[in-house]
């Protein structure tokens, strides 16, 4: 019993680790709150779900499918509708929102609002230290920890990563530096949703998939980031963990947990809030032009 | 006497309103709304109008507090929810009229406006928006909490109704919806107005001039709580339900919306951007299955292409702005109502500072 | 090698420079001098082409209008109409006002982050090595937030940065701002090291003495126009230009 809790917290930290990761990098090198993130997150659940148990492709090439055809729809939209309107931050908020609402409505429309299931892509056990874990459990949390750290790597140790960074703190330094500052943006975008349809394809088939599962994990996003530190990777990560190891010991301990958990990973990110204005990791905005 | 003050509002309307295109246009359409009802009994267009004119409060409370101090709030949903449990639950167990139960329902919102202002305060930017996202679902966890009180999912039901008939609520909601958003208009146009401009345009310069930021910022929570929790605790009579869906994440984005989508930072971009919408979206109720679709798609393409939202948009079109003086005229004018100035489409280029000082080398 | 032709640039109905022309030969260094608000900064961030792309992102924004007319030339090939990228790559790079170091970013990171141009290893290597030979602080520091860097040792790594961009043409907004004399002085003899290894620059400076004193030729920005040009002599030659701008 403990053990399971102790995995599938593993499992919701690395996956919110995932999507609060993807926010924070085209938050900062955007300066976009993209609401429909975790719609991406939505839609590659759906896609392996269509691909896994209508078109019966095997796991692994449906997941890579998954997340090509994800990341493409999100540049497009990046491309077509967010970049154009950067300038007006309120107008990208509410495209953003109208953008989930599209892919949640086509969803509906297509799947009906009715609980689905994907088959489990991967079957049996494993036994650790003595505990049984399933081995999509245990699978799934690894690939994630592995993908967060090439992330991690791709950040700090490549040219492109430097870029990507030097970008986010001052667009047009970066510009004079010979930065492509709109290609970088689209770069980090295409990244930011891969990384969402990444946890999306992996993620799903541990859950119940719905049109409406991105507006809980959107709240929950917002929450992790916010308690890390807007755009810092570092504190997106560490808030990851501390909210999904709260949601846990909520679904866990109180009687009406599921009801409650959301609530309950607002109110940490409102006391964090109180106690450090910038978040874990943030720096003050101030003074940025 | 009495001709003399006809004669002065004769003159102002003629000077303030018909001389512009956009007033004009919002006064037919005020007009067409207020004759509606009493040609058509149609209890389906009644409540279409009763809730456009609710929630066109509702969207100007969020105007005033985001579009003007430049607080995004994405949890306006609080103030509302608040007042509608607040209004719905002390009809319900106290038998309080509605007369009462919404005006207090109004004054709780304004302490959750004080509640969250306070901690909001120390927070900047998107972090302050993003920490207001967290309150009404906070809330509505609570709600959940104490369920043998708030009804948990179902709400409070079976609350007393406004007013005897329909039509009656409509006229009431009207006339209330009607003063309240230009109470707000007045509000963003007064000295308190530009206060609030002067916070959003450079919060740091504002305190520099000597204005206590932190009091307007808290007045500005108060003042938006007041307003949405009136629409709230009024919504909730109306539809003898208070409900969590009147927290929900969706109802604080519907006043985004609403908003953006008619012009951010206006109030009359927010009412325009419900009487567009709201009444779109009940017709659109015949076709269930693209409802929504349509409208988020409507959304987008509009605002791809209206960024500012419809009724700049639309204004651009209809009226010009005197280089000189600042007032608005209508397209068709070449010269300025007030300074006379001539209005042409090319801007001129005066040279800068050249010539303030003597030139050195003569 | 920069020719600048009636560039008049306007925010709005404000003119911020009104038919400036101008030109930098290889080789030299050429100071640009002018009171606070002439319009020297406006200029630099046209001819780097930061003005056009602030333009492009403010379109159709309520932010106003800017119209920039006339022709910049850098080695030939127009380039008043690209990005600042691109003429980055063509080897004209601005070193901004106020410094801007990536703050967050560690010394040696901001140096890295120049050199996103140099693809090459060996090259890096080698304009790192030069850079830390011209300001060793910078190596002594290269694992501190930049940040954390004093103002003087910002400026330092701010110039770094832009050599690592290994430019042709340099330009520098107002190095000394905020500088003791000493470091000032010692600043300056950097820059006049740097292009006598054979970078050209273009230099934006108040203190008019030691600006003079070390440049090629130098123009006077008043008011949004040029007022005068020519060598240090040229110019202290003529009584009212010293009076009226030198201030000497
Ligand atoms: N984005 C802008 N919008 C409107 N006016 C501007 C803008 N940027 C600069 N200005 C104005 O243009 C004028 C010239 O500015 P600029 O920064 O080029 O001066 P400068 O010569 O660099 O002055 P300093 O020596 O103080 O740095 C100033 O009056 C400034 O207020
Ligand atoms: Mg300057």
């Amino acid at each position: 019993m403990l053990a399971n809790i102790l995995v599938t917290t593993l499992v919701n930290a690395a996956a919110y680790a995932m999507l609060a990761v993807g926010f924070s990098l085209i938050f900062g090198v955007g300066r976009i709150i993209n609401l429909a993130h975790t719609a991406y997150y939505m839609l590659a659940g759906f896609s392996i779900y269509t691909l896994v148990a209508t078109a019966g492709c095997p796991a692994a090439p449906a997941v890579l499918l998954t997340i090509a055809l994800i990341t493409v729809i999100a540049v497009l939209c990046y491309k077509l509708l967010i970049d154009p309107m950067r300038e007006h931050e309120t107008t990208v908020l509410i495209i953003t929102i109208a953008l989930a609402l599209v892919f949640q409505e086509l969803m509906l429309k297509y799947f009906g609002g009715q609980f689905r299931s994907v088959p489990s892509l991967a079957r049996g056990f494993f036994v650790i230290l003595g505990v049984q874990v399933t081995r999509q459990h245990a699978l799934t949390c690894m690939v994630l920890v592995l993908i967060l750290g090439a992330v991690w790597l791709l950040l700090q140790k490549t040219r492109l990563g430097l870029a990507i960074r030097a970008t986010a703190q001052d667009k047009e330094v970066a510009n004079l530096m010979g930065m492509d500052v709109s290609r970088i943006a689209a770069i980090t975008a295409a990244i930011s949703a891969a990384l969402a349809a990444t946890a999306g394809a992996l993620v799903a088939p541990l859950n119940i998939l719905e049109p409406h599962m991105w507006l809980h994990p959107l709240t929950i996003i917002l929450a992790i980031v916010v308690l890390g530190g807007l755009g810092s990777i570092k504190g997106s990560i560490l808030g990851a963990v501390i909210i999904a190891l709260s949601e846990s010991l909520v679904i866990f301990l109180l009687p009406q947990g599921s009801f409650l958990k959301g609530a309950f990973s607002l109110l940490i990110m409102i006391i964090v809030l109180l106690i450090r204005p910038e978040g874990l990791f943030g720096v003050a905005l101030e003074g940025e032009r | 006497m009495i001709r003399d003050m006809m004669g002065r509002i004769y003159r102002n309307f003629k000077g303030e309103i018909l001389v512009l295109p956009g007033r004009t246009l919002a006064l037919l359409v005020g007009l067409a709304i207020f004759i509606a009802p009493l040609l058509t009994r149609d209890i389906y267009i009644l409540r279409i109008i009763t809730l456009t004119s609710i929630f066109a409060v509702f969207a100007a409370s969020w105007d005033l507090l985001s579009g003007f101090v430049g607080q995004l709030n994405l949890g306006h949903a609080l103030f509302f929810g608040v007042a509608a449990y607040t209004s719905a639950m002390l009809n319900l167990y106290l038998k309080l009229p509605p007369l009462l139960t919404i005006p207090l329902g109004a004054i709780a919102a304004v302490a959750a406006g004080l509640a969250i202002g306070i901690p909001c305060l120390r927070l900047k930017g998107q972090y302050l928006s993003l920490a207001t996202l967290a309150f009404p679902i906070i809330l509505k966890g609570v709600v959940y909490i104490f369920k043998q009180y708030t009804g948990g999912e179902l709400g409070v039901s079976g609350i007393s109704r406004l007013a005897g008939s329909r039509l009656a609520e409509c006229y009431i909601a009207l006339l209330l919806g009607v003063s309240l958003c230009l109470l707000i208009w007045k509000i963003t146009d007064s000295k308190l107005g530009l206060i609030f401009h002067a916070i959003r345009e450079d919060e740091i310069a504002a305190r520099a001039s000597g204005i206590n930021t932190t009091a307007y910022k808290l007045l500005a929570f108060c003042l938006s709580g007041l307003f949405a929790g009136i629409a709230g605790g009024f919504y909730a009579h109306y539809m003898r339900l208070a409900g969590p869906s009147m927290l929900d994440v969706m109802l604080s984005f519907q006043a985004i919306i609403w908003t953006i989508f008619g012009g951010i930072a206006t109030v009359y971009g927010a009412v325009t951007g419900v009487v567009i919408l709201f009444p779109l979206m009940e017709v659109m109720r015949a076709f269930p299955e693209i409802r929504m679709l349509f409208f988020a798609v409507t959304i987008v393409i509009v605002l791809r292409f209206m960024p500012e939202g419809v009724a700049p948009w639309f204004l651009d079109r209809v009226e010009k702005e005197c280089p000189r003086c600042k007032e608005r005229n209508a397209f068709t004018r070449r010269n300025c109502r007030v300074c006379r100035t001539l209005l042409i489409a090319g801007k001129e280029v005066s040279a800068g500072t050249e010539g303030q000082t003597g030139h050195p080398t003569d | 090698m920069l020719e600048v032709k009636e560039l008049t640039v306007c925010y709005d109905t404000a003119m911020l420079l009104n038919e400036v022309s101008m030109e930098v030969h290889r080789g030299e260094l050429v100071s640009l001098i002018g009171p606070n608000g002439a319009g020297k900064t406006t200029l630099m961030r046209t001819i780097s082409g930061l003005v056009l792309w602030e333009k492009q992102m403010k379109r159709g924004t309520r932010a106003g209008n800017i119209t920039i007319t006339g022709e910049v030339y850098f080695q030939g090939r127009r380039i008043d109409q690209l990005p600042p990228h691109q003429i980055a790559r063509m080897g004209l790079v601005l070193c901004p006002e106020r410094r801007r170091p990536f703050s967050e970013l560690t010394v040696e990171e901001n140096l890295g982050a120049g050199a996103y141009l140099v693809r090459h290893r060996r090259r890096y290597q080698d304009t790192l090595e030069l850079v830390y030979r011209t300001f060793p602080v910078l190596k002594k520091r290269s694992r501190q937030i930049s940040a954390t860097l004093s103002g003087g040792e910002q400026q330092m790594l701010a110039i770094g940065r832009a050599l690592m961009t290994r430019p042709l043409l340099l330009c520098i907004d107002e190095p000394s701002t905020g500088l003791s004399p000493l470091i000032k002085q010692e600043l300056f003899a950097r820059i006049k090291e740097i292009n006598e290894s054979g970078i050209t620059m273009l230099l934006v400076e108040q203190d008019v003495n030691l600006t003079l004193a070390m440049s090629t030729r130098s123009y006077i920005l008043s008011h949004s126009k040029i007022v005068a040009r020519g060598d240090r002599n040229e110019l202290l030659a003529d009584e009212t230009i010293r009076r009226s701008y030198l201030g000497l």
